[in-house]
């Protein structure tokens, strides 16, 4: 168990580092940051200055053995545009993103699963197929088309709501609706295939053999077997939740770490880019780890040993 | 004429048991030892978990033996997925218990059959279409059936399209494991006779893996009974059924369910061993109603009585001994 | 109502003891859209007997018992009446039945692995079945479970009642079911295939154990199977079914002794039996007709070695040939003589 353990986080730890090894080549040879940050009409020595400065001019190997270094004493590096630390400017950043993800994820997990639940129950009838063509509805949807069409409704047309920013709570509806509605659709046609596949399962017809009413054969036996691949998907959720707001951050201008990377990659400013992908990164393998823990905790086959 | 021979094969895997567990050594198969002959079929019977199935796929070359060998017509077996063991492929075929997962649901039947012809190219590709209709024949179906999807099908035919296919090649041998035990009884009857005309026609080498001891019977001319990765005893059915001599086949004889029988029978007590937990000596000796100390120490050795058959069993021998000299 | 059903039942009850019988199933029809899957069944199972019912696949011997329960989904249509001592069950509130499922009658499956729960531990499905039924919860109720593993075999009781199933043999886990459907104290046991995913030293196992629960806890016991072999170990009486109907029915040792339908032929003579050289087997030609293809009259004339024009030109009914024997063939009288000849 412990060995096991151990093996696990070496082998997450090597992920992360192979992911920001490979950004880090990447963004250092796709272009020279000297000239995106100086312009292209700088002058030579202005540029080999610059490099001088930020050590661009080592070797490759040697720029990502500095930033390693540089990781373990908890230097995230500096902005290349304003020389400052990019920790607390990235927290900040993310800070703003939960504030629409975690309402957002909240409402998906809730809407999502209850529709797919409540689809599989009625499977096969109007109610289900209405469902289930509102799930590949929110699901085919591309987030900025929706993001616009709820703009046009609520904010242009009906001048409700704000059309982005963030000054007040009412400007994070529209970029959470946006938001929850992909998550929803998703979990929804998830958590109904579960079911569906749970309900045919010899055990439940033992359920109900046994004397146990309906209702209780759903919420006893079925629920708890249909949850462990609907539990799986939102644990992969939660880890894309700092990455996945790129698009809808954008059409709402959502201060959050969305647009900081759409920024700092347009500006090559790399050490933010690199810190950002450290954490979507982590947050990635993370929540691989913890929806591994959560398997053996929901299903016991996994957890292995005839005793 | 010996066509395959297996000699003292073994086979251990390595599972693990959970996501976190230990990694453990199972032995399946612990040293086993058959012959298959053109026209004559061994039936290989034992409860789930004693390594018959096993014993069928390193026959077939599947799987290599970890020690021991299989020779097939003198030679030792390729290789798996090399050149030369493909080419040997074609003269062995094996037929698995679930027909519908055998077959390809996306092609017809006819398409299926066609297959084999063209990988192991087979006559022309004009040539194909009358022998697909031939093979059908051979098996008890219509021609216009080489156009239904296996969905379209029963089980039985399916079964029939499946060994139709597998006659394609015109194989010596043919492992069947448990090829009729999802199908219904007056279904199984046709399957297991068609079996037989099969092997009169093409004489065929069959081994045939099953945990039915009446059905081998129909079919087999000599019968191997595994326990825990070895055969524990070896012989002609009728012997065998008649005074079975080890305690183990006593056992599975006297479960065998029969209309005649009222009332109680003997029981054999315990489960089905756990391979991973292979008891010393002689590894039946945990449930066997007869076993002294010496049967937890030494294991016996598969050996010859007087009439012909094999048994591993120290009190066997005794028995037999006892009564006439055994060289 | 309840006048004119005692009526009914003093008039059709031919028992010869002259009791109502536990179960008595009335003209159960159960069909998918307008085609019937188990046409017009009468039976009648009394108590303490064990009845066992054999039929292939497609045979609605098992459909029948999901039907009595309705434990069937809403597609499937069932008409008619099963009356559990005079109590028409049929068509009865999902409150009434979950009394009478697992109470009353208990039922066992097939494939004991995936019938049980695979996340719940052992030992709490069968205290689940304990505090439906019995009312009784924690120390009483898991007493109780150690008590029914201790009687259905299971070694070591008390500490596999913690168990999960994957962590069970298959023969164990069949016990486990078993100790559930008696957590009820069932008057009826349907048991369907119970053995038909074991092996066969288990299977000899659990099939001792059924028996011997059956005698001591005065049970009725209804043995699904497609094995005659295995029901006639354990039953009194055999009913056989084919495409939803009864062709025979009769005491095991009448029913093996002469035989008196064809389809009953046929199956014993397909059935392998203990041979000692390779053998043909005596099939049955063709396969079970599928519900939308049903032959006018006597659904096994397709098959059928004796069959003549009369036979499809209705469905024959079951009829008597010895008070504790009947066959749903016109020519059952004539089969013995048939035989001899072979078929025509």
């Amino acid at each position: 168990m412990l060995l096991f353990a151990t093996k696990r986080v070496a082998r997450a730890i090597l992920t992360v580092l192979i992911v920001v090894g490979c950004a880090f080549a990447a963004l250092r040879l796709s272009s020279d940051p000297a000239l995106v940050v100086l312009g292209p009409d700088a002058p030579p020595s202005a540029v080999a200055a610059f490099r001088a400065a930020w050590g661009l001019d080592q070797p490759l190997w040697q720029q990502f053995f500095y930033y390693i270094a540089g990781l373990l004493r908890g230097e995230f590096g500096r902005s290349l545009l304003n020389g400052a630390d990019v920790l607390p400017l990235v927290g900040s950043r993310v800070l703003v993103t939960l504030e629409i993800m975690i309402p957002a994820l909240a409402i998906g997990i809730l809407v999502g699963v209850s529709a797919g639940a409540y689809a599989a129950l009625r499977h096969n009838t109007p109610k289900d197929r209405l469902v289930m063509m509102g799930a590949v509805a929110g699901f085919t949807v591309p987030h900025f088309v929706l993001g616009l069409v709820l703009v046009l409704i609520f904010a242009v047309h009906l001048g409700w709501l704000p059309s982005g920013g963030n000054d007040s709570w009412r400007s994070a509806i529209l970029p959470v609706v946006t938001l929850s509605t992909g998550w929803a659709a998703v979990l929804a046609r998830f958590t109904r295939s579960s079911v569906v596949e749970v309900l045919g399962q010899p055990y439940i017809r033992t359920a109900s053999a046994k004397g146990l009413l309906w209702r209780a054969v759903i919420i006893r036996h079925a629920l708890p077997n249909a949850a462990i691949p609907v539990v799986t998907t939102i644990g992969f959720m939660v880890g894309g939740l700092l990455a996945g707001a790129v698009v809808t951050e954008s059409v709402f201008s959502w201060p959050g770490l969305g647009q900081l990377i759409v920024t700092s990659v347009a500006a090559r400013d790399v050490a933010v880019v690199q810190c950002v992908l450290l954490l979507v990164a982590t947050a990635m393998v993370l929540s691989n780890m913890t929806v591994d823990f959560l398997y053996t905790l929901l299903d016991p086959r996994l957890r292995g040993g005839r005793h | 004429m010996t066509l395959l021979r297996l000699h003292k094969v073994k086979r251990t895997y390595s599972t693990r048991q959970g996501l976190f567990g230990e990694t453990e050594q199972v032995s399946a198969v612990n040293g086993v030892s058959l012959s298959l002959e053109r026209g004559r079929t061994v039936g290989l019977v034992g409860e789930s978990g004693c390594g018959k199935s096993t014993t069928g796929r390193l026959a077939l070359g599947i799987e290599l033996p970890d020690s021991g060998d299989v020779t097939f017509d003198g030679t030792r077996l390729p290789h798996p997925n090399t050149k030369a063991w493909k080419a040997l492929r074609r003269r062995m075929q094996l037929i698995f218990q679930d027909p519908l997962g055998a077959l390809d649901r996306r092609l017809t039947i006819g398409a299926q059959i066609k297959e084999p012809l063209a990988i192991h190219k087979i006559g022309s590709p004009a040539d194909h279409e009358g022998q697909v209709h031939r093979l059908l024949a051979a098996v008890g179906m219509r021609p216009d059936q080489a156009a239904s999807y296996p969905h379209e099908l029963s089980g039985g035919q399916r079964q029939r399209a499946i060994l139709a296919r597998a006659l394609a090649t015109s194989p010596d041998i043919l492992v069947c494991d448990e090829p009729v035990s999802a199908l219904d009884v007056s279904i199984q009857a046709q399957v297991v006779n068609l079996l037989l005309d099969l092997q009169k026609e093409f004489g065929l080498a069959m081994l045939f893996i099953s945990h039915d001891l009446k059905l081998v019977g129909c079919l087999a001319h000599e019968v191997a009974v595994m326990y825990l990765g070895l055969i524990v005893e070896q012989g002609e059915p009728a012997t065998l059924y008649n005074e079975p001599a080890h305690p183990y086949t006593k056992a599975l004889l006297a479960a065998v369910p029969d209309s005649t029988r009222r009332g109680p029978r003997p029981l054999l007590s315990g489960e089905p061993p756990n391979p991973a937990a292979r008891p010393t000596g002689c590894a039946f000796h945990p449930r066997c109603p007869i076993a002294v100390p010496k049967c937890s120490q030494v294991e016996p050795a598969l050996l010859p009585r007087a009439d012909g058959r094999l048994v591993a069993c120290h009190l066997a021998h005794v028995e037999s001994a006892a009564g006439e000299k055994v060289s | 109502m309840k006048g004119s059903r005692g009526d009914r039942l003093s008039s059709a009850d031919r028992d010869p003891a002259g009791a109502t019988p536990l179960l008595e199933l009335r003209g159960l029809t159960v069909s998918v859209g307008h085609l019937p899957v188990v046409a017009g069944l009468n039976l009648k199972i009394a108590r303490g007997e064990a009845v066992g019912i054999v039929g292939e696949s497609g045979s609605g011997k098992s459909v029948t018992w999901l039907a009595v329960l309705g434990l069937l989904p809403g597609s499937l249509a069932v008409e008619g009446e099963a009356l559990l001592e005079a109590e028409n069950i049929i068509g009865a509130s999902e409150q009434r039945l979950s009394q009478v499922r697992g109470g009353r009658v208990g039922l066992i499956f097939q494939d004991p692995i995936s019938s049980l729960n695979p996340v719940q531990r052992v030992g709490a499905q069968v205290i689940e079945a304990l505090r439906l039924h019995r009312g009784l919860r924690g120390y009483a109720a898991r007493t109780e479970a150690r008590r029914l593993f201790e009687l259905v075999g299971i070694p070591d009781a008390e500490r596999r009642l913690d168990r999960y199933p994957h962590e069970l043999s298959g023969g164990q886990n069949q016990r486990v079911m078993i100790a559930m459907a008696l957590a009820g104290e069932p008057e009826l046991l349907v048991a369907d295939e119970p053995t038909t995913a074991l092996d066969v030293t288990i299977q000899a196992q659990i099939l001792a154990l059924i028996e011997r629960l059956r005698r001591e806890m005065n049970m009725s016991l209804v043995l699904i199977s497609h094995d005659l072999s295995v029901v006639a170990e354990v039953c009194d009486r055999i009913v056989v079914m084919y495409a939803g109907q009864i062709m025979e029915t009769g005491s095991t040792r009448s029913l093996f002794a002469s035989p008196s339908h064809p389809y009953t032929k046929g199956l014993l003579g397909a059935a392998p039996v203990l041979a000692q050289k390779p053998q043909r087997l005596a099939s049955i030609r063709g396969h079970v007709p599928e519900p939308w293809n049903m032959p006018p009259g006597c659904p096994f004339e397709p098959r059928c070695p004796y069959a003549m024009p009369a036979c499809s030109a209705a469905r024959p009914l079951l009829s008597n040939l010895a008070p504790d024997h009947q066959s749903a063939c016109i020519r059952a009288g004539e089969l013995p003589a048939l035989a001899r000849h072979g078929p025509t």
